[in-house]
């Protein structure tokens, strides 16, 4: 990766908070990070450590009762928190970040054809001409593979695996310089996933896109993805290249190793899977000191007091644990 | 462009409403309203019924709770309909006086006489008027002679049963015998019996008709060069009247349930089309914005909810004149709370559907989401709940109308119902009052649950055959 090459997205100290009756759920506390363009950064955690709604935040459009409680969302040089709503829709949403959405297979409305839904998008942000539009869709529809007759379908006359990639192709159209790719294979059986990821590695290298690709199956992560961004309890465990995580060096956070022991293996044969035994903390009372130390095997008495900072330990590859730190 | 779409949509729309066979059913029987609703000058013999329904001698000439004609079919004796007769001779004999004869036929065919027979004319000035009849059997005499004193151009009309009661009895005396006229009462012979019986002994008491063609002669004399006497035309009052028979308020039930169906389709399908327009929109938008709004929002469903319609639109009529539009208003003021609750717990739901936060992703305003991916998801519901609010709307104009706060310058279905269970049609077996109009109401609601059961079928894209 170019060390030249731009941040496209910069994210510094985002924090969205869920208002709930309950008291404030932290999901996201505090997370710093940066896309380059033309990169593929990955999103990967448990269930409920925040990886959607980080990648919802980038949109500016956290679910309710969400909301963004500080910190800074910079795309293409424009600190998107400040804007106001109106302008987000405007000129952010879509023409510079677009988002494929978890169990993208709903994301159409089911009472459009699958051209009218797409039209829509066109002439309202790029005031384009039906017929002009229609030249793009259909453009857009090869890309994908996907044939030019499906425009007058609707959603529940589509398979899922071709749903998933109207939603894509609707990704692409107004070129944006980030699409949020939240579990886009998650659905799909293991021949359309792999249709769905190397038509995605495709259009990146066509179209020089950047995506974050949120996902739990390291195993796509692994194939898809750049660099890797481990999630956990909304925070940052640890941020490293594709090489660094999945290398034979191996992850340094004690939370990324155990996550990448319970991956299933298919050349490999393991009599049992491991797995991290508990489930991530109740983010309405996080614990105290590092949010792992109560699933970690290796917590020492300080993971219990402070919590640890995000420490780069080589190049492009940061961790945020005692053990580390103590190491440099 | 557009109307090229819009054409395109239409002919989708058909095909595919085509193949729902009731629906096609509900289609004929709203075309078949339409039709009545667009031509009923043409169909109706009282053009004028919708706007003087209670206008009393505009339905003078008609004969009282007179059954349909097609119930002769039915029964040996048949009886005579109602006609008018305008075809007449004229002859007009100048002199010192001036002597206008018009000469009608009635060709009578029946087993029973006329309720009356009635001769109208427009005059001016001063005159005598004369009736003669020719029988068939040869038999003629004078049956009235009146003087008529008008100013410019009123109607004359005279009737037999009225004006004539000793013209019948003096023509019965000639042919009965003794014994009948000293036990029959003069005053309560009819005369039209009389008029149209064979003539000959026991006629007073066993009436049998004489068939044949009947001539009556109508004679204005002209007292001075002033007056006038013009445009004669004469009305049989028969047994039975008109393709539904007539009230007790001798009004015709065809011609008021024709003008009826203007009023049923505007008071049902407006009602139905604002009020369940509003009420998707308003719940939309209660469950789409959430919290502080919605809780106010319903708050104020609640409070329209709750209010009983009857007691609001008795004291609207106080206030107000009672008018058909005042009642629309009220109906759909109150009527669009209906569908918001159940809009509301859908609307809920697609909220959260994926679709929804994709579109905003897109860059949707709220605007657009609520109109463009939320209420449409809603229509064919919406339809559905229409189709059941166009009759409840006519039902509610008729229950209206039967409190007596209905519009009175117009005829509805629900005004002719109250008018039979105010006059005791079932009573008194005048059952063409009241089936009509409630087989109308029944058909109405009928027609709009059959399109409503198909439009849902077909706007409901999962349910399409394709």
């Amino acid at each position: 990766m170019n060390e030249n090459n731009e941040k496209i997205l910069q994210v510094n100290n985002l924090k969205v908070y869920y208002y709930t009756s309950k008291g404030t759920v932290k999901a996201v506390d505090d997370i710093s990070f940066f896309l380059r363009k033309g990169e593929t950064l990955g999103l990967v955690g448990e269930s409920g450590c925040g990886k959607t709604t980080t990648g919802v935040a980038l949109l500016k459009m956290p679910t309710p009762p969400g909301k963004i409680a500080g910190g800074e969302i910079i795309i293409d040089g424009q600190n998107i928190v400040e804007l106001s709503e109106k302008e987000v829709r405007k000129n952010v949403r879509w023409e510079k970040i677009a988002m494929v959405f978890q169990g993208a297979m709903n994301c159409l409305t089911p009472v459009y054809t699958i051209g009218k839904q797409m039209m829509e998008t066109l002439t309202e942000h790029k005031q384009m001409n039906k017929e002009d539009a229609m030249k793009l869709i259909v453009k857009y529809l090869n890309l994908v593979g996907l044939p030019e007759h499906i425009v007058n379908r609707y959603p529940h006359e589509l398979s899922g695996g071709m749903k998933q990639r109207v939603v894509i192709a609707m990704a692409l159209f107004l070129e944006p310089k980030v699409i949020v790719c939240d579990e886009p294979t998650t659905a799909l059986d293991v021949i359309v996933q792999a249709q769905i990821i190397n038509l995605l590695k495709d259009l990146k290298q066509k179209l020089n896109l950047s995506f974050i690709f949120i996902t739990h199956d390291l195993a796509t992560e692994a194939e898809v993805s750049d660099r890797i961004l481990v999630m956990y309890a909304g925070k940052v465990a640890e941020i490293g290249t594709n090489q660094q995580i999945y290398g034979k060096q191996g992850p340094m956070h004690p939370y990324t190793q155990k996550l990448l022991k319970a991956t299933p293996r298919i050349h490999e044969k393991v009599d049992e899977l491991s797995f991290i035994p508990g489930t991530p903390p109740d983010l309405l009372d996080p614990p105290k000191g590092c949010r792992f130390h109560l699933r970690c095997s290796e917590a020492m008495d300080i993971c219990r007091e402070k919590e640890p900072q995000l420490i780069e330990v080589e190049k492009d590859h940061c961790v945020a644990c005692w053990r580390c730190t103590k190491n440099v | 462009m557009k109307m090229k779409d819009l054409k395109f949509w239409f002919k989708d729309f058909w095909n595919e409403y085509k193949k729902v066979k009731f629906g096609i059913v509900g289609f004929a029987f709203l075309i078949i309203f339409l039709l009545l609703m667009i031509f009923e000058p043409y169909i109706v013999p009282f053009s004028q019924a919708s706007s003087r329904w209670r206008d009393i001698t505009y339905w003078d000439d008609n004969p009282s709770g007179a059954p349909p004609v097609w119930t002769n079919w039915f029964s040996s004796k048949k009886s005579p309909e109602s006609e008018k007769i305008t075809k007449y001779q004229s002859e007009v004999i100048e002199g010192d006086l001036k002597f206008i004869n018009s000469t009608f036929e009635y060709d009578y065919k029946y087993d029973k006489a006329p309720l009356d027979i009635i001769f109208h004319g427009k005059g001016t000035g001063n005159m005598t008027m004369i009736v003669k009849m020719e029988r068939p059997d040869g038999e003629t005499f004078d049956l009235v002679q009146m003087p008529i004193q008008t100013d410019g151009g009123n109607d004359i009309r005279i009737t037999l049963d009225k004006d004539s009661g000793a013209a019948a009895f003096d023509f019965a005396q000639k042919f009965e015998n003794e014994e009948n006229l000293q036990h029959v009462d003069k005053t309560s012979v009819k005369p039209l019996d009389i008029y149209f019986a064979q003539a000959k002994s026991d006629m007073l008491n066993k009436i049998e008709p004489l068939k044949g063609i009947y001539k009556f002669t109508v004679t204005a004399i002209l007292l001075d060069q002033e007056s006038s006497y013009e445009d004669p035309f004469m009305v049989v009052s028969g047994r039975v009247s008109g393709i539904l028979g007539t009230d007790n308020s001798k009004r015709d039930i065809w011609s008021g349930v024709v003008a009826g169906v203007k009023w049923a389709l505007l008071i049902g399908l407006l009602t139905a089309v604002i009020a369940v327009g509003i009420g998707v929109v308003y719940g939309v938008i209660s469950a789409f914005y959430g919290g502080f709004v919605d809780s106010i929002m319903q708050r104020i469903f609640e409070l329209f909810a709750s209010t009983p319609l009857l007691p609001v639109l008795i004291v609207m009529s106080a206030v107000f004149k009672p008018s058909i539009w005042t009642m629309i208003l009220m109906m759909c003021a109150f009527f669009w709370t209906g569908p918001v609750k159940t809009v509301r717990s859908m609307a809920l739901q697609i909220k959260e559907e994926t679709y929804i936060e994709a579109s905003k992703a897109v860059g949707a305003s709220n605007a657009r989401l609520i109109f463009k991916h939320m209420v449409p998801i809603l229509v064919p519901y919406s339809f559905a709940s229409m189709a059941l609010y166009v009759p409840s709307a006519i039902v509610y104009e008729a229950t209206i109308s039967l409190i007596g706060l209905g519009d009175a310058t117009i005829v509805t279905w629900g005004q002719i119902l109250h008018d039979a269970l105010k006059g005791g049609a079932v009573l008194t077996g005048l059952w063409w009052w009241v089936v009509p109009p409630g087989i109308m109401i029944a058909l109405m609601g009928m027609t709009f649950a059959f399109i409503g059961f198909a439009m849902d079928k077909i706007l409901q894209p999962k349910l399409r055959t394709r």
